[in-house]
């Protein structure tokens, strides 16, 4: 479904150049729920701003669904966003002048396809991710764990290839935060959905397949889960444990 | 079912706040320069401001200061509405909108706006202008030449304005859209715009910069004439420009460093200090700008006090009640006349003083004018005329016991001043304009008697030299000059009946205004040229306005009685006047506008950091401070920087005219000061409101505290 292979990309401040990912190599299969975490400034939301197309990276290589990323237009790489990606942000980007239905229906607007189709999905989806109550309210009278899953069910509306969420908990409470959560395993189960989740919490980590440990701009290790997820919680945390010690 | 269109209408509708900024900026800033154009191209000013003349200029010169604040302060509040704007495209972008989806849905709205808010601003503005106009002629003063006559070619400048703006904030739209990173589109709302840093020497370098540019500016001209023979282009101005340079490194030391050291207390203020120092690039911008406008409106209001005092001090300082003068060839009232009509509205007279004199051709230099503004300086026989007094009627006049030694001459100036500009210091002969006789003379100096300088500017002659030179001229060239006082109490209906029974007794050939000499006509036609004063290029006066402003500043025998003139000052000057007063209340309108606009974007880009405070428990005591510290920064430092140059630009202006101050221009300079307390006052409540309005915008609720 996706590959990353060999992803390298530096930020620049001044005439000083400062490498972030220095030849990332992954893979994220369909329907596979995968977390990506490390420590402050090892490269996580960079790596999936260059997934995103948000930012250009120097080399390497994406494929998403077979197609290659790199060296397209800004037409293309609009279309690819809009249609085979869904995006989960950490302040939820939703739009402060539209209701609950509404914003999830924006990619679809954005498309120009608002079908009949579109509007039943949307309603499935807001029933899937328990937030009906809320449908014709504005962002700014819903709660931070609700206007994440509306963020959730509006990465969802085009039917995606695969979701990025980028510290979907990250502004949440724990009580909230496992609704996120929830919101998509639920996405995952009754969607089909497949999740790429840059993340802090090794709570919410604990319920991927899944774990990429991203040191320094390269992979450190990958943790799968084989069994219950607390077991998977605390081999993470040893995991993370052993890679600050590393540092240390 | 919803469509994209639908989605950018309900984002714009929701959107609103924000756009109120920029509708609001670009309305003030179409109606304020529609009603400036409407002012600058009105019949009724263009009428009263003569062509060339200084007031006339200073108009033109404080508009372009005007436009070019209203030009940045426009452009500010459109990036203002970018900004928020930003994060909308950026969601937008990235949930899949390709820019060329989002264009034609932003340049439609942006085109909206600007549309719409100017062309409110401009249907404003032409009301706006009569209405101020219209409360001036109510509670001021109102006269017939006053009645606003519109020529709706101003609206050609506001229509270039608004095209102006609306290509900004095109081309503003078009550069966010462009950003290649979603992310930057997306942040570029909490972006901070760090000014870039300059050592602690900024500050004084731009003071000294400031005062080096006045002086640059101001003599350039006359240096670029002396040593080029040439009329000075207008880009000399540019030797104005580290006026500009100066002051744009004394707001970066502001903003950057502030005047008080802060290394005894290095955290006090801190919070206020770092708020303005990253957003540096739009607070520098705007204090600038606002500091140009502040100079621009106490400029123009100065000229109120400046002339108002100047003709009181002058009106006040003239040795006699009456004071006229007449060519021989007219038949005016003479004494009894005088004193019968003065008589009918209870008026005597006393002291009454009359003398002959005569009107002489005077040699001297003249600047010939070539090609390219170039001039060549040329010797004339008669460069001029000149009107004389013998000397003993100089000492029957003025009481002054004086001697003229013979060939020689003095020219009258005014009893505070060292030199007349409008006297020939230099003529070496003197001609009799019937016969052509000459006699070789020399200038000796200054005598100093008010009321024969001004209007007139009479010489002195000694008496033998005086008697010799004016046998055989025509009463053309003889006159009389007669001054006398009031006995008790005087009357304006019996100076107003006298001014225009004096007026009505002269004939049609004397009507032509005081710049038109009869010797320089003489001269002119004499080499087989047209003089200039017979040509369109001269404006006329006419007998049938003698209330006119014009006629009472320019005819070429305007008498000076002293209740008349002070009673009518204000009616003389009331275009002038309004005019000034005008702009200046634009330029401050305009500058006001850019303050509060300025502190409406403090608090749209540090809502995080305020409620950082907040969480961090700041009490409400605490925000409100550093609320008044970033407002008291945008109004105080234009406000004290602007009406302090421009108090001291006033100062050099003063000075430089002789060199001095008299006492009348020392006592406009303190009505200056008071007016610039009144204009302080005013500031500070408008500052008051608006760190009122930043507290509720912010949520800052004192009365919690």
């Amino acid at each position: 479904m996706l590959y990353v292979k060999n992803l390298q990309k530096s930020y620049s401040i001044g005439k000083k150049s400062y490498p972030v990912l220095k030849g990332v190599d992954l893979s994220v299969a369909k329907g596979e729920f995968v977390a990506v975490m490390g420590p402050s400034g090892s490269g996580k939301s960079t790596l999936l701003n260059c997934i995103s197309c948000y930012i250009p990276f120097e080399d390497g290589k994406i494929t998403l669904g077979g197609q290659e990323l790199k060296g397209m237009n800004e037409n293309q790489l609009a279309k690819i966003r809009n249609e085979k990606l869904g995006f989960v942000f950490q302040d939820f980007m939703l739009l402060d002048g539209l209701t609950i239905r509404e914003n999830i229906l924006v990619p679809r607007i954005i498309q120009g396809n608002v079908s009949h189709d579109a509007e039943e999905l949307a309603d499935r989806l807001i029933d899937l991710f328990g937030i009906s109550h809320i449908r014709g309210k504005y962002p700014a009278e819903v709660s931070g764990g609700e206007r994440q899953r509306t963020a959730v069910a509006r990465s969802l509306i085009n039917q995606p290839l695969i979701i990025l969420a980028d510290e979907p908990t990250g502004n949440l409470d724990s009580k909230s935060s496992r609704t996120v959560i929830e919101a998509f395993e639920n996405a995952r189960s009754q969607m089909d959905a497949t999740i790429f989740m840059v993340t802090h919490d090794s709570f919410s980590a604990s319920f991927c397949d899944r774990v990429v440990l991203l040191k320094d701009g390269t992979v450190y290790r990958q943790l799968e889960k084989n069994g219950r997820r607390s077991a998977f919680h605390d081999l993470l945390l040893d995991a993370i444990k052993e890679m600050s010690g590393d540092e240390s | 079912m919803m469509t994209m269109k639908d989605l950018e209408n309900k984002l714009q509708k929701a959107s609103r706040k924000q756009a109120a900024l920029y509708l609001l900026c670009n309305f003030v800033s179409l109606m304020l320069i529609t009603a400036y154009a409407a002012i600058l191209f009105s019949p009724t000013i263009l009428n009263v401001l003569p062509e060339g003349g200084d007031s006339r200029k200073q108009l033109y010169a404080i508009f372009v200061m005007a436009l070019f604040g209203c030009v940045i302060f426009t452009i500010y509040a459109a990036s203002l509405f970018f900004r928020k704007k930003s994060r909308q495209l950026g969601i937008l972008m990235a949930l899949g909108a390709s820019k060329k989806r989002l264009a034609p849905g932003l340049f439609r709205e942006v085109a909206l706006l600007s549309g719409v808010s100017s062309l409110a601003g401009i249907a404003a503005g032409i009301p706006f202008v009569l209405l101020l106009w219209k409360l001036f002629r109510l509670f001021i003063v109102d006269t017939g030449e006053m009645a606003l006559v519109i020529n709706f070619k101003c609206l050609f400048v506001s229509a270039a304005f608004y095209l102006l703006v609306s290509a900004c904030a095109c081309i503003m739209a078009y550069q966010y859209l462009r950003k290649t990173n979603i992310l930057d589109v997306v942040q570029e709302e909490h972006k901070n715009e760090p000014v870039k840093e300059l050592g602690r020497w900024c500050g004084p370098l731009g003071i000294v910069l400031i005062f080096a540019g006045a002086v640059a500016g101001y003599y350039s001209g006359s240096l670029y004439m002396k040593f080029l023979q040439a009329y000075p282009p207008a880009w000399l101005n540019i030797t104005y420009a580290p006026v500009f340079i100066g002051l744009y490194l004394v707001m970066i030391h502001t903003v950057i460093h502030g005047w008080v050291s802060h290394k005894k207390k290095p955290y006090k203020n801190i919070i206020s200090r770092s708020m303005m120092k990253f957003q540096g690039k739009q607070t520098v911008n705007s204090l600038i700008v606002s500091t140009v406008l502040i100079a621009g409106g106490c400029f123009a209001i100065f000229y109120v006090p400046v002339l108002a005092t100047g003709q009181m001090v002058n009106i006040n300082n003239n040795e006699y009640d009456y004071a006229y003068y007449y060519r021989a060839d007219q038949e005016v009232p003479q004494k009894q006349e005088v004193t019968e009509l003065a008589g009918t509205y209870g008026v005597s007279l006393k002291d009454w003083q009359d003398c002959p004199y005569i009107t002489l051709g005077m040699d001297g230099y003249e600047e010939i004018q070539g090609e390219n503004d170039s001039f060549h300086v040329e010797y004339s026989p008669l460069v001029g005329g000149g009107d004389f007094l013998s000397e003993s009627s100089y000492r029957k006049m003025t009481g002054q016991d004086i001697t003229v030694p013979p060939k020689s001459y003095y020219a009258v100036t005014g009893v505070e001043s060292s030199y007349n500009l409008f006297t020939n210091s230099n003529a070496t002969k003197l001609t009799n304009m019937i016969t052509r006789e000459t006699i070789d003379v020399e200038f000796k100096d200054y005598l100093h008697f008010n009321l024969m300088t001004g209007n007139k500017n009479f010489y002195v002659l000694n008496d033998q030299d005086y008697e010799k030179i004016s046998k055989n001229l025509t009463p053309v060239w003889n006159g009389s000059l007669v001054y006398f006082n009031v006995d008790g109490k005087d009357s304006y209906d019996f100076a107003d009946t006298f001014f225009h029974t004096f007026v009505d007794s002269f004939g049609p050939e004397c009507e032509y205004p005081r710049y038109y000499d009869p010797v320089r006509k003489i001269a002119e036609e004499e080499k087989g040229l047209i003089y200039w004063g017979d040509t369109d290029q001269m404006t006329p006066v006419s007998y049938e306005e003698t209330d006119s402003s014009d006629f009472r500043l320019y005819w070429a025998y305007m008498p000076q009685f002293r209740i008349l003139d002070r009673n009518d000052f204000m009616t003389t000057f009331s275009v002038y006047l309004m005019a000034f007063i005008f702009v200046a209340l634009i330029c401050f309108a305009a500058a006001i506008v850019i303050g509060y606009t300025r502190c409406q974007a403090i608090a749209l880009n540090n809502r995080y950091v305020f409620d950082d405070l907040k969480r961090l428990g700041g009490p409400p005591a605490f925000l409100s401070t550093e609320v008044r510290r970033q407002c008291l920064i945008v109004f105080r430092i234009p406000a004290v920087t602007g009406m302090t140059l421009m108090t001291l630009v006033y100062m050099l202006l003063l000075y430089a005219n002789d060199n001095r101050l008299s006492s009348g221009e020392l006592y406009s300079l303190l009505i200056c000061l008071g007016v610039l307390a009144v204009i302080a006052v005013i500031l500070f409540f408008i500052y008051r409101y608006t760190v009122h309005r930043v507290e509720s915008d912010l949520g800052i609720n004192k009365t919690n505290s």
